[in-house]
């Protein structure tokens, strides 16, 4: 553990650290923009120039590995002049039109003006060098002039997906980044180059001009696209969830996501929302009812046709804390023995890898949460078995969970139809879902729940990792999370439920699920926490 | 340090300066010139109050108005919706919709821009806000309206107004608009008579404002 001044403070750094790295634990940030945690060290940006004692010049600080005792000063006069060159340099070319600029308000740019510049620019606008503006490459926006040659998204696409789209093209003030031809980028995971991009040369095409990045407010979550379970932001104002954004988890994602994921925020928004809890009358048509006279009615009817006939389908889409008391409702209170979640082959897909970057063949959240509690009954062996369950008569009431993929494959559209033909074939069926679907028509209870961004909860990932996904939007209507619906259908069931947030839950389900014991609620939030296999 | 306090003694003072003859005069010239202004505005020599709407006061080159959202030489808005204004603004009255524009030297301009009249306090932050000379303010008071609806103006009425000539231009960063042109032609307001007290006549005209010297570049 080297241990070395920095700024008149001893501090120790991890071997092998560089500068930058020691200082970022510390608390000191150091500028720069070709430096990123993910990436293969540059050192073409020159931002970081620090000053370390015994070194006739100022050194980098992301190239230069910390050693034991030795004397780093990052905020003198001499460093700070220093920086103001190389940022003057940098804007020599940029053509200052923050105004139409996406990256204004999280631009490095920006935010290092204002420490370190605060000059005048001596180039008038007549005499910059002028590049291609507005080059559509797919889901990023390329913007040359506003580039500031960090060569970040290059690193990217060449140590993170291995493909190398972009390149720098000419030199000195004439250097830009592209891809031959302008050609539009294929990689699903291009999203990440707009993230990375310090600057406006790269920004996201789905969010270009949806809103300016200050107005927005940010909520950490948990992609619910796959199995992966990788780290995100949720950025969102007045309800609308406006873009989805990494967050590091060296564990998880790193840096990264994919563009599926990314995006994945729009399936919510296509379809039509259930908003009240549906109970079909006498005469078989759905009439809207109060949440309790729901409740009620299905836990009479549920009980009037015996444990026996009851089935349950679960969502691998929904969280622990949900699932959790799906089973302790109709597992533990009405006594059912049908419990499954399965509606494709969940359970072996879920550590499949779709590719060695991030993505899972798995598109659901929590398969593995799912299979840590046991939901997976080899008696019904998934949705063919409880259809035929239901055929034969041996399965007469059912409780389904049904969420819209935030990510679509080919198999989905099977797997609805499938959940469609079970509702079908019982004869009392109570689906619970956050969309409007045509085949609802023929369940007897439809009731309207949360989803995803919009509940608070938790979900385990491939790894068994247990993550927090906190609720970022309201939504609308009488629409209640998952887990609040069963905690109320046990309270009319006439079970203890006490549970006031999924906190709450979580901490009963740590108590009571072996897999669960011994995590934490704190531990959820970041890095996660391992549930035993 | 002490210091001594001064002392006013007011009996004595009054006692000293009292005569008969002050006591009774005193009022009288009062009287006598209250009497005079009674005259002048009988016989409409002066008059404290105009006669509103057939007479309007000229506002101050400064005042802040109903908006103008500024042209490029095309006609289209100058504005390139970056949100300046509805950050700075504290009533929270401008909406904005931004779309994309072809020309990539443009890339944005607004769909929408609203201004809620309604909430606006006139403060003028949105005009200091904004970098693009795109929203200035007129010296134009009478917006009301018969319904809300109307009171929310969109590109259209905050671009060209038929009215505007007569108030003229209010708040703006620049005496002469520099990067920008307005969608009407400004017709020159007939010079008015001015009723009120001649003082404030010769004051109308006169009220000085601030220019900024515009940064060219070149320097």
């Amino acid at each position: 553990m080297p241990k070395f001044i920095l700024n008149d403070q001893e501090v120790e750094a991890q071997p092998g650290q560089t500068i930058i790295q020691a200082a970022q634990d510390h608390g000191v940030e150091i500028p720069h923009y070709c430096y990123h945690a993910d990436l293969p060290i540059d050192g073409n940006c020159r931002m970081c120039l620090v000053e370390v004692e015994k070194m006739p010049k100022l050194t980098p600080a992301c190239t230069t590995v910390v050693s034991e005792g030795m004397v780093v000063r990052s905020a003198n006069e001499r460093v700070k002049t220093a920086v103001r060159g190389v940022l003057e340099f940098l804007l020599i070319n940029h053509p200052v039109d923050c105004p139409v600029c996406d990256q204004a308000g999280e631009c490095r740019l920006q935010d290092y003006y204002m420490v370190y510049g605060l000059h005048t620019s001596e180039i008038p606008q007549s005499l910059k060098v002028r590049k291609s503006k507005a080059v559509d490459l797919g889901p990023v926006m390329l913007d040359q002039e506003r580039c500031v040659e960090c060569s970040r998204c290059i690193r990217f696409f060449e140590n993170v997906t291995k493909t190398g789209e972009l390149q720098f093209f000419g030199r000195g003030d004439h250097v830009r980044i592209g891809t031959i031809g302008n050609q539009p980028l294929d990689n699903p995971y291009s999203g990440n180059v707009a993230e990375i991009c310090p600057v406006g040369a790269l920004t996201d095409h789905d969010f270009r001009f949806k809103a300016r990045v200050w107005f927005l407010h940010s909520t950490d979550s948990v992609c619910g696209g796959c199995s992966t379970g990788c780290n995100m932001r949720i950025d969102h104002r007045d309800g609308t969830v406006f873009r989805l954004q990494a967050r590091r988890n060296v564990e998880v994602n790193r840096s990264w996501l994919c563009d599926e994921g990314r995006y994945s925020f729009h399936e919510l928004e296509k379809g039509e929302r259930l908003l009240y809890p549906l109970v079909k009358n006498g005469n078989g048509a759905p009439a809207q009812a109060t949440w309790d006279a729901a409740a009620r009615s299905v836990d009479v009817r549920l009980k009037e046709i015996g444990a026996n006939a009851i089935l349950g389908l679960a969502s691998p889409s929904a969280t622990n804390e949900a699932l959790f008391l799906f089973k302790q409702y109709l597992g533990e209170q009405l006594g059912a023995t049908l419990l499954d979640f399965r509606t494709d082959s969940e359970d072996r897909r879920v550590t499949e890898e779709e590719d060695d970057v991030l993505r899972h063949r798995d598109k659901h959240p929590n398969t593995m949460g799912a299979l840590k509690l046991n939901l997976a009954s080899a008696e019904l062996g998934g949705i063919d078995g409880a259809i035929r369950a239901a055929r034969e008569g041996r399965a007469r009431a059912g409780v389904i969970i049904y969420f819209k993929p935030l990510v679509r494959r080919e198999g989905d559209v099977d797997a609805e139809a499938k959940i469609a033909e079970l509702v079908r074939s019982l004869e009392y069926s109570v689906v619970l879902a956050s969309h409007h679907a045509d085949w609802q028509q023929q369940a007897s209870v439809v009731l309207p729940v949360a989803a995803w961004s919009e509940e608070d909860g938790s979900y385990t990932n491939y790894q068994g990792r247990v993550q927090l996904a906190a609720k970022a939007t309201e939504p609308g209507g009488d629409i209640l999370p998952l887990w609040e619906v069963f905690a109320m259908l046990l309270h009319v069931s006439g079970a203890e439920s006490r549970w006031m947030t999924p906190d709450d839950v979580f901490a009963t389900m740590a108590e009571r699920v072996e897999a669960f014991q011994g995590i934490q609620l704190e531990q959820r939030r970041w890095p996660g926490a391992l549930a035993t296999a | 340090m002490k210091r001594e306090a001064k002392v006013i003694n007011v009996s004595e003072q009054s006692e000293k300066g009292s005569s008969t003859i002050k006591d009774v005069l005193g009022p009288l010239v009062g009287m006598g010139l209250t009497l005079t202004r009674m005259k002048d505005n009988l016989t409409g020599k002066v008059a404290a109050t105009i006669s509103y709407p057939e007479e309007r006061r000229t506002y101050s080159d400064r005042y802040r108005g109903a908006h103008i959202l500024t042209a490029r030489e095309d006609g289209s808005p100058r504005c390139v919706a970056c949100y300046m204004c509805a950050t700075a603004c504290p009533a929270d009255c401008i909406y904005i919709e931004p779309k994309e524009v072809a020309d990539p030297l443009i890339e944005k301009a607004p769909a929408r821009f609203e201004i809620d009249m309604l909430r606006c306090v006139f403060c003028g932050f949105c005009v200091d806000a904004c970098p693009e000379e795109a929203i200035i303010m007129s010296r134009e008071t009478e917006i009301s309206a018969f319904t809300r609806e109307e009171t929310i103006w969109g590109i259209d009425r905050l671009m060209k107004r038929e009215e505007l000539p007569e108030f003229g231009l209010g708040y703006r960063p620049n005496q002469e608009l520099i990067d920008s042109t307005l969608a009407f032609t400004p017709k020159k307001p007939e010079p008015k008579t001015m009723a009120g007290r001649v003082t404030m006549k010769e004051r109308a005209t006169k009220i000085p404002h601030i220019t900024f010297e515009p940064e060219t570049g070149e320097d």
